[in-house]
């Protein structure tokens, strides 16, 4: 067959540059490692601190990473899970209403899950947007921890633990660090590596393809929403533990974070598009920003105004989006480009 | 003879589950009011139902603008919550050195940079409105708190604004007359101008809107301009009830409102609902939140209720249209 | 030989009307058979109905001469694939990936990626196609992502493949590759169900050929025992009756639309004019790309090249965008009216009003007294039944619902029209009095351009009909002098034109 090597991709080019190149070009991290870059070398100039007291700047990736983590889960799927700052807050608040340590903890863990079938309920079996119903849930759920502390924050019973707890474990790094690291691994493991989780992506890229494939998509988005409510869980047991109170009205920067962390790290909130990798990515850059501002004296409101432009711009500039908008503006100029003809010209004919 | 299958048209058939979402919210506003009147102690007292008026007010103004992001399919917008407190400090603020009509001047400007930067983000990027406002609601409340410095601002105890704030017709405060004036107003251009006209339309079918001749960037900035402006009275409003003004004063306004918006049957989904539903959801989650002040049940519990009622609401109108399209 | 799969007696209807009536097929191992027809002849519902998506109100399905159910996946289990138009892929994942969708290999539920890889790459290599097993769908060309679905049926080892327009979107060189790939397939025992448009394909490539018209199996044949010419009468059919009294008199004046190099994608630099008074149709099969190229046109797509001008009363103006087209006075009634012509909630008055907004408000008011006046005189001229403007649009008939989308356009005069298939879905009733008001709106001069796949209306409206296929402009035939099968010979490639 003479033609058979007419149908060819450029994946021939076996050469190091080669494969170098194609990696970036599939990759989606492009615009999270490039903010990640700049962000980094501007701390470098200012405040070198950023790097050498490296424990903090990790802590901070951590916690606004931990949360972003699973809520990329259910992005991939093209979902979207608001209530995550008040599944963080409540179950804080179980956990330290609870006298007993570890059935608090599991108690707390056991919450994240319920939020998350609540959650997957609404959206795959009622059939409602996930937008306004986590978004209902991010309410409703801040009133369960209103209720169940009584409005006020509850001190964590065993608050040797707690101390204890925020002490570094492994060398300077903390239970924190190490849990977050640890569920970086598991959820990219899983996202990556796991049949299900690879199915995430069939979910959001293209869902009825996933359907006709056979994929239970139902059951995807529950456990999608599951790991994400789990994790916020988590979060907010490891925030109670190591403040060794819960706040019931914890976590409202968490909100914005975690969705800014995803979105630079090149998660497409349509779905079917990013990686947990992005989103580790997005939430470096956001914990360096935050703390090279805060080392360098930056207040809290500034600090704010610049993750929400970050999160503004990044979501406004996402590439799918951007090339709707460009072709539309290449099409109206190309259009005009031949104005300046004479007004009579000799008519074309149109025959075959 | 075989030719293509003919359409046969939709059925317009009432099933038990629409009718409840189309008109279940008269029905349980009257309801509750009565309920309350009867059962509640203190409910019907006249300090008590101008204490509802006053606390209506501001975010019924909101509620009442924000109907226009939410019936052009863009489901809501985050940022009235830094919108009404900016435009609160700034009236005090600024009328304390300049006068009144500088710091309205003043905040409708930063009314309109809000519409703008919101509504080009949605309208034009196609950015989604949710995450958009979020990011904006924080640069927003980053800006206020930084030229604010946190520090509340008071008004001088005999001012215009004071006045007003204290001014009632009868048991009815300025600001709820604000209300109703605003709601009729907005009513109007929803329903019978062109602009308002385009914003319903867009919600029902962008693109058969758009090939109707419409430029859909300028639509979305309009509807958030609405939203913006709404705030910007409502800050004033609120400004003018408490004589005072600080950044945190508005928090919660932007799920009140919505709670509002969706119980009062305005579909998230766009296209469907009116500005006088909203006014009817305003007062039935008033009333509510009310009611349950007065039996003494906690702040938790409130916003659990309204957290149960969103979600319900919105549950109830995905069956209502899942069931119109069998 | 046996049938490896046979379609027995097969019927469907659609709310009355039968989309597939009592067909039979049959073929065999190592045989590749076409099913041709128009567009609506019933073929891709038989198909939907072999490959379980669809079920049929009668018949049965044979594999191996044993009836298997009405589902997607005993079709699958049973052997037989059908290969979709690339909308089954999931654009982010890997080939490999997609190729195994649903059914990744696993240990121990990790997915196993060599063994996934692999297989991959052999199926890849059985069809003789290359491609970077890594490559993100979202990366390859349109052409690439069409052997990727190929690979995807091949994968499962069926026994029957049904391809269903494969070469749409191919070059000629890889439509050779396709043909070339089919052949060899078969040749190694797979039975193969070709359905296509395009005659020079089936009659390089299949065994026999089977003709649906209007749902009914008409002809059965050998394909070395019959000819192009013949195909193409069968699947036309009807004899030509060409009613000189219903045809207009047409006085065509001038020039009114001139569009030059247009190109975009699906459109291959197109040329076109439309006179004052004139009736142009633009015949085709589905996807040949004449619903693209009159939305590059008019602005409602964009375009990567090429100039649109409009001329009213001698004034020359060129359309960049879409509202510049509507505000020179382009009327555009889309093809699916229920996505991008009306407003299904919204009533008609609501429906009608709209594009003639500026027109009806003082100061951006409405005036609501003058747009139910001018939406009933519109209801009025196109005959709505029942005149109710009140009513929702997506109450009426679909009939009627087209004569909305007509009617908003009809208060401003338009010096131009485009009409995409004006009687899909529409009773005979209304699909008369639609014609009516096209010729109508001709004689009072406007510029008509009529997309349409129906050649009875064609023929009827039509003073010039260009016959497009890939996007290129194939033949022009005067509307006096045409007929069905010159028309559908051009669209579906063979030269007949004398």
């Amino acid at each position: 067959m003479s033609q058979q090597e007419s149908i060819q991709l450029g994946g021939s080019d076996k050469s190091l540059w080669g494969q170098i190149k194609l990696t970036i070009a599939r990759r989606t991290e492009g615009r999270g490692i490039a903010l990640l870059a700049i962000i980094l070398a501007i701390a470098a100039f200012t405040e070198p601190l950023v790097f050498t007291a490296y424990q903090i700047t990790l802590g901070r990736i951590a916690l606004i990473g931990l949360v972003a983590l699973g809520l990329t889960a259910v992005i991939l799927m093209g979902q979207l899970d608001l209530s995550v700052a008040s599944t963080l807050a409540a179950s804080g608040v179980v956990l330290a209403s609870i006298p007993d340590l570890t059935l608090g903890i599991i108690a707390a863990l056991a919450t994240g899950l319920l939020v998350g079938a609540i959650n997957a309920f609404g959206v795959a079996i009622i059939g409602i947007n996930s937008f306004i119903w986590t978004l209902g849930m991010l309410f409703f759920l801040r009133g369960v921890a209103l209720v169940l502390s009584d409005e006020t924050p509850v001190k964590l019973t065993n608050a040797d633990a707690g101390i204890a707890f925020g002490q570094p474990l492994i060398g300077p790094l903390t239970p924190r660090i190490l849990i977050f690291v640890l569920v970086f691994i598991l959820i990219q493991m899983f996202v990556s590596r796991v049949k299900m989780g690879r199915e995430f992506y069939a979910v959001g890229g293209n869902p009825q393809a996933a359907k006709d494939a056979g994929i239970p998509v139902k059951r995807r988005i529950f456990t999608g929403f599951m790991i994400s409510g789990f994790v916020s869980a988590l979060a907010g047991v490891i925030n109670t533990l190591e403040r060794t109170a819960a706040d019931p009205i914890a976590g409202s920067t968490v909100l914005l974070a975690s969705f800014a962390a995803a979105i630079i790290g090149g998660n497409y909130l349509k779905g079917g598009r990013g990686s947990i990798v992005g989103t580790l990515i997005g939430a470096a850059a956001l914990g360096v920003l935050q703390v090279t501002l805060t080392i360098s004296g930056v207040q809290v409101p500034v600090q704010q105004i610049f993750i929400g432009l970050v999160l503004l711009i990044a979501v406004t500039t996402d590439p799918n989006n951007l090339r709707a908008v460009l072709s539309s503006i290449r099409s109206a100029r190309s259009s005009r480009v031949k104005v300046q003809e004479p007004a009579s010209e000799p008519n074309k004919s149109t025959a075959s | 003879m075989a030719q293509a299958p003919e359409e046969k048209p939709e059925k317009n058939s009432r099933g038990t589950i629409e009718w409840f979402a189309e008109n279940g919210i008269f029905v349980f506003t009257a309801v509750l009011i009565l309920a309350a009147a009867i059962f509640v102690n203190g409910f019907a007292s006249l300090q008590n139902i101008t204490d509802v008026f006053h606390r209506a007010a501001p975010i019924g103004i909101v509620a009442v603008g924000m109907t226009f992001v939410v019936i052009s399919g863009n489901y809501l917008d985050l940022s009235v919550v830094a919108q009404v407190a900016t435009a609160a400090v700034i009236m005090i603020a600024v009328s304390n050195e300049y006068g009144y009509f500088a710091a309205v001047l003043a905040a409708m400007l930063a009314a309109i940079i809000y519409a703008v930067v919101n509504g080009v983000a949605v309208g034009y990027f196609k950015a989604n409105a949710v995450i958009v406002t979020l990011s904006t609601t924080y640069i927003g409340l980053g800006l206020l708190r930084l030229l604010s410095g946190g520090s509340i601002f008071f008004g001088p105890p005999d001012g215009a604004l004071a006045q007003f704030g204290a001014g009632k017709l009868g048991p009815i405060p300025y600001s709820a007359l604000v209300l109703v004036l605003m709601t009729v107003i907005l009513a109007f251009v929803l329903n019978r101008t062109n602009f308002g006209f385009t914003v319903r339309s867009f919600g029902v079918n962008e693109r058969a809107t758009r090939l109707g001749g419409t430029n859909t960037g300028l639509v979305i900035i309009g509807a958030f301009l609405v939203t913006s402006l709404s705030a910007m009275i409502a800050g004033f409003v609120l400004a003018a009830f408490s004589n005072t003004a600080v950044s945190a004063m508005s928090t919660g306004y932007d799920f009140q409102a919505l709670a509002a918006i969706i119980v009062g049957g305005t579909s998230v989904f766009g296209g469907k609902g009116s500005v006088l539903r909203t006014l009817l959801g305003v007062i039935f989650v008033s009333v509510l939140s009310n009611v349950l002040v007065l039996l003494n049940i906690g702040f938790g519990y409130q916003q659990m209720a309204l957290g149960a009622l969103i979600a319900l609401a919105v549950a109830v109108d995905a069956l209502a249209r899942r069931a119109g399209k069998k | 030989m046996a049938a490896v799969v046979e379609a027995k007696n097969i019927t469907k209807a659609f709310g009355g009307v039968k989309a597939v009536d009592d067909v039979s097929v049959s073929v065999e191992a190592g045989e590749i058979h076409a099913v041709v027809g128009e567009n609506g002849a019933g073929k891709s519902t038989l198909m939907r109905i072999l490959s379980g998506i669809e079920f049929p109100d009668s018949g049965q399905v044979l594999v191996d001469g044993k009836e298997i159910d009405n589902s997607a996946k005993a079709s699958i289990d049973a052997g037989i694939s059908l290969v979709h138009q690339e909308l089954s892929l999931v654009p982010e994942m890997t080939v490999a990936e997609n190729i195994y969708l649903g059914g990744f290999p696993t240990t121990a539920g990790f997915t196993n990626r060599k063994e996934m890889k692999k297989f991959a790459q052999e199926t890849l290599d059985e069809i003789g196609v290359s491609v970077d097993i890594d490559e993100r769908i979202s990366r390859l060309s349109v052409a690439l992502r069409q052997f990727v679905e190929i690979a995807r049926a091949i994968a499962r080892k069926p026994k029957v493949l049904i391809l269903d327009e494969p070469t749409a979107s191919l070059t000629p060189a890889e439509t050779d590759y396709l043909l070339a790939m089919l052949g060899r397939l078969a040749k190694q025992g797979l039975a193969i169900i070709y359905i296509s448009h395009r005659i020079p394909e089936v009659f390089t490539l299949c065994h026999n050929v089977t003709i649906l018209r209007d749902g009914k199996l008409v002809y059965v044949s050998e394909i070395k025992k019959t000819t192009p010419q013949e195909v193409i009468n069968q699947m036309v059919g009807r004899e030509l009756k060409l009613d000189l009294e219903s045809r207009r008199d047409a006085k065509p004046g001038d020039v009114v639309l001139s569009a030059v190099g247009i190109k975009a994608p699906g459109v291959n630099n197109v040329d076109l004019e439309v006179r004052a008074g004139e009736i142009v149709g633009l015949g085709g099969l589905v996807g040949a790309g004449r619903t693209e190229f009159i939305r590059a046109i008019i602005g409602a797509d964009n375009k990567t090249a090429g100039n649109v001008y409009i001329t009213v009363d001698g004034k020359k103006n060129q359309i960049t965008s879409y509202m510049s087209a509507m505000r020179n006075g382009v009327a555009y009634v889309p093809e699916e009216r229920r996505v991008d012509g009306l407003a299904m909630t919204m009533s008609v008055s609501d429906n009608v009003y709209l594009p003639n907004r500026k027109d009806l408000a003082g100061n951006g008011i409405i005036n609501p007294g003058k747009a139910a006046k001018v939406a009933k005189e519109l209801a009025d001229r196109v005959g709505l039944r029942p005149p109710e403007i009140k009513r929702e649009a997506g109450q009426y008939s679909g009939g009627n619902q087209q004569k909305i989308v007509i009617a908003k356009w009809l208060h401003q005069r338009p010096s131009f029209i485009v009409l995409d298939e004006p009687t899909r879905g529409v009773d005979v009733g209304a699909k008369a009095e639609i014609h009516r008001l096209v010729k109508e709106l001709a004689d009072l001069g406007t510029a008509v351009l009529v997309v349409s796949s129906d050649l009875p209306e064609l023929l009827e409206l039509s003073d010039v009909i260009h016959v497009v296929r890939d996007g290129k402009i194939m033949g022009t035939l005067d509307g006096a002098e045409a007929d069905e099968k010159k028309v559908m010979g051009l669209a579906a490639g063979e030269s007949l034109v004398k």
